[in-house]
């Protein structure tokens, strides 16, 4: 057989089927639905978590990726919320003398501050930091300066703003040069922070204030020696530097054999800590996609089923003029997983055109790549096949004379 | 072409043997315009489905073409059906997505053979049964008359050398069954096989030979 007839078997081939579903519409339209919503939210679960796993990254990269940060409290401490301070001064200067340590943050965080402008109210948190807070977290202004020596040394009223703050307090209006009222104390804002954006499950980064610590700490709170967090970078192994920390902070709190006053992190540990929560994110949508699509297969297979009978001639006059058992059977399948697949395709194109709205609504970057195209085309495929399946099985069954004879 | 030697069919319901056939012997030459009659039960549309490869006899020998068909695979029956016989039934039988010239291009989704630009045959089978102006109609759109002269366009699509149809007059007025007799017989003079099966007596004259069955056995074969 010449390869100009099976092409234009192949086209009149599609062609009649595109026909059958158009004539049995009402019935395709509902399969095809169900195909197009469980894809939609397979794409929209894949490219969101994409999207998180990106900004995680992005965050991890920031951070930096040799960062370690030392909390005051014990782990048991730390899930509980109860905020003991146990780091100190001390502490961070004799950290500054392990080998490959470069940067020594220290902060001393006071939570649930008020503040006001004008009219404007808002609480978050203060931060209060040496000089290199803002290197350390490769944090950029969108306006203004840092605190410098100067300010800090002389425990000076300043503050660099946070993004989140800049919003609620100044609504946009210039913020460089105005005093705001934290806590007690009237500060002068010399910057703003640029935005960093929220991370998943996590508290807002951009929501905070940050001072001088000599100033939060004689000032603000009145606090002489402890700390709430000491952040550091090293140029060796995180792991192996984490190690000689905790053995310092122990020679240092006289702590031999029992519970760590201190809770170490590393960059690491933050990004298995996001992965975990888009980890369980997928899970859960994940299992609502495939409960939809799989139940969309059983809602194609029912209807399919049913036109069988109705196409019992149909089928029989094929079988006739012949079409053998194994046509058929392909033919139908052929038909379930044409209605899937543009389904699958009707999916992509719907959460593309949603990204936007997506974006907004859960405030996650959505990330489309090929491999989520795939993904999608790959189950809307074997959603029609396996729910094609036996409605195509008893349609080649059909002997032509019953057919016929009915 | 056709021959039958000692064909036997049963049904069987439970235990009980319910035989159709009872011993049929038959040759049928090519270019032969037979009338196959009987009254309804009496087996001649089992019979018909042996001949056109639909059905299988319990006993008996059944050579089509000179080839002995008994024991072929549904695939080969498919293809021997697809090449050499061409359907038509009482009840049209055309599709109701498909119009009139997609209805007459059936068999060729299904076809190997060589057959240059069907669509152009199937317009000009179309145009030959006087059905230009229907060729884009839905069967819903089309008389029964016209419905019946599709199918057999549809029949003809293929080049088949044998064309069997089961009371192709049944579901049409006497003027209009009379009108699709004398197309078979056109066909018969182009040198098709013909075989009609029917009830009835009217239609005896049309053919140039009757083969009358009664009761699962041949019980006259008068050729004109």
């Amino acid at each position: 057989m010449g390869l100009s007839q099976k092409i234009s078997q192949l086209r009149e081939f599609l062609e009649e089927t595109i026909k059958i579903l158009y004539y049995y519409r009402s019935r395709v339209i509902f399969s095809f639905s169900g195909v197009a919503l469980g894809i939609l939210s397979i794409c929209v679960i894949v490219t969101t978590i994409d999207g998180a796993n990106r900004k995680a990254y992005e965050i991890f990269e920031a951070l930096g990726p040799d960062a370690i940060m030392i909390f005051s409290g014990s782990e048991r401490q730390r899930t509980a919320r109860e905020r003991v301070n146990t780091l100190t001064i001390y502490d961070a200067d004799s950290l500054q003398r392990i080998g490959g340590i470069y940067d020594v943050l220290k902060i001393y965080a006071v939570r649930g501050v008020n503040m006001k402008y004008q009219d404007r109210k808002w609480q978050t948190m203060v931060a209060g930091g040496t000089e290199n807070y803002f290197t350390s977290f490769k944090w950029g202004l969108q306006s203004g300066s840092f605190f410098g020596s100067k300010e800090y040394d002389n425990a000076e009223a300043v503050c660099v703003i946070g993004a989140k703050v800049y919003e609620e307090l100044f609504k946009g209006e210039s913020a460089i040069g105005k005093v705001i009222q934290i806590g007690q104390l009237p500060t002068k804002v010399v910057g703003v922070l640029e935005e960093r954006g929220g991370t998943v499950g996590g508290p807002n980064i951009d929501d905070r204030v940050v001072m001088p610590l000599t100033t939060v700490m004689s000032r603000l709170s009145n606090e002489k020696r402890f700390l709430t967090m000491i952040r550091l970078k090293t140029s060796r192994d995180p792991d192996a530097t984490i190690e000689d920390v905790k053995s310092v902070l122990r020679s240092n709190h006289g702590i031999q054999g029992t519970e760590d006053d201190f809770t170490t992190r590393s960059s690491k540990d933050i990004l298995q800590f996001v992965s975990v929560i888009s980890g369980s994110l997928f899970l859960f949508l994940g299992t609502a996609a495939i409960v939809a699509l799989v139940v969309s297969g059983f809602v194609l297979a029912n209807l399919f089923y049913l036109t069988i009978q109705e196409r019992k001639k149909d089928i029989g006059i094929r079988r006739a003029y012949g079409a053998t058992r194994k046509g058929i059977l392909l033919s139908f399948l052929f038909e379930s997983v044409f209605i899937t697949i543009i389904g699958g395709i009707a999916g992509v194109l719907l959460s593309i055109a949603l990204q936007g709205t997506f974006e907004k609504l859960f405030d996650i970057p959505m990330v489309f790549s090929f491999k989520v195209v795939v993904f999608s085309l790959i189950f809307s495929f074997l959603t029609g096949l396996l729910s094609g399946l036996k409605p195509a099985m008893k349609a080649s069954r059909i002997e032509p004379i019953e057919a016929i004879r009915g | 072409m056709i021959t039958l030697k000692n064909i036997k069919k049963s049904y069987f319901i439970g235990e009980r043997e319910l035989p159709i056939l009872k011993g049929i012997n038959l040759e049928i030459k090519e270019g032969e315009f037979v009338i196959l009659m009987g009254v309804s039960g009496s087996g001649k549309t089992t019979l018909m489905n042996i001949i056109g490869l639909l059905d299988k006899q319990t006993e008996g020998e059944f050579y089509f073409m000179d080839t002995f068909v008994d024991g072929l695979d549904d695939e080969a029956l498919a293809s021997f059906r697809n090449r050499h016989i061409g359907f038509v039934f009482q009840q049209f039988f055309l599709l109701p997505y498909l119009n009139a010239i997609e209805n007459v291009l059936i068999p060729m989704v299904y076809s190997d053979k060589q057959i240059k630009h069907p669509r152009d045959k199937a317009k000009r089978l179309l145009e030959k049964f006087g059905l230009l102006e229907r060729i884009h109609n839905r069967p819903s759109q089309l008389s029964g008359g016209e419905q019946q002269r599709v199918a057999i366009a549809r029949a003809l699509i293929n080049d088949p050398s044998l064309v069997l149809a089961d009371e192709p007059t049944g579901a049409l007025d006497s003027k209009t069954g009379n009108e699709i007799m004398q197309l078979f017989g056109m066909l018969n003079e182009d040198g098709k096989t013909v075989i009609v099966v029917t009830h009835d007596p009217k239609l005896a004259s049309f053919g140039k030979r009757l083969i009358r069955i009664e009761d699962g056995t041949i019980s006259e074969d008068i050729t004109a």
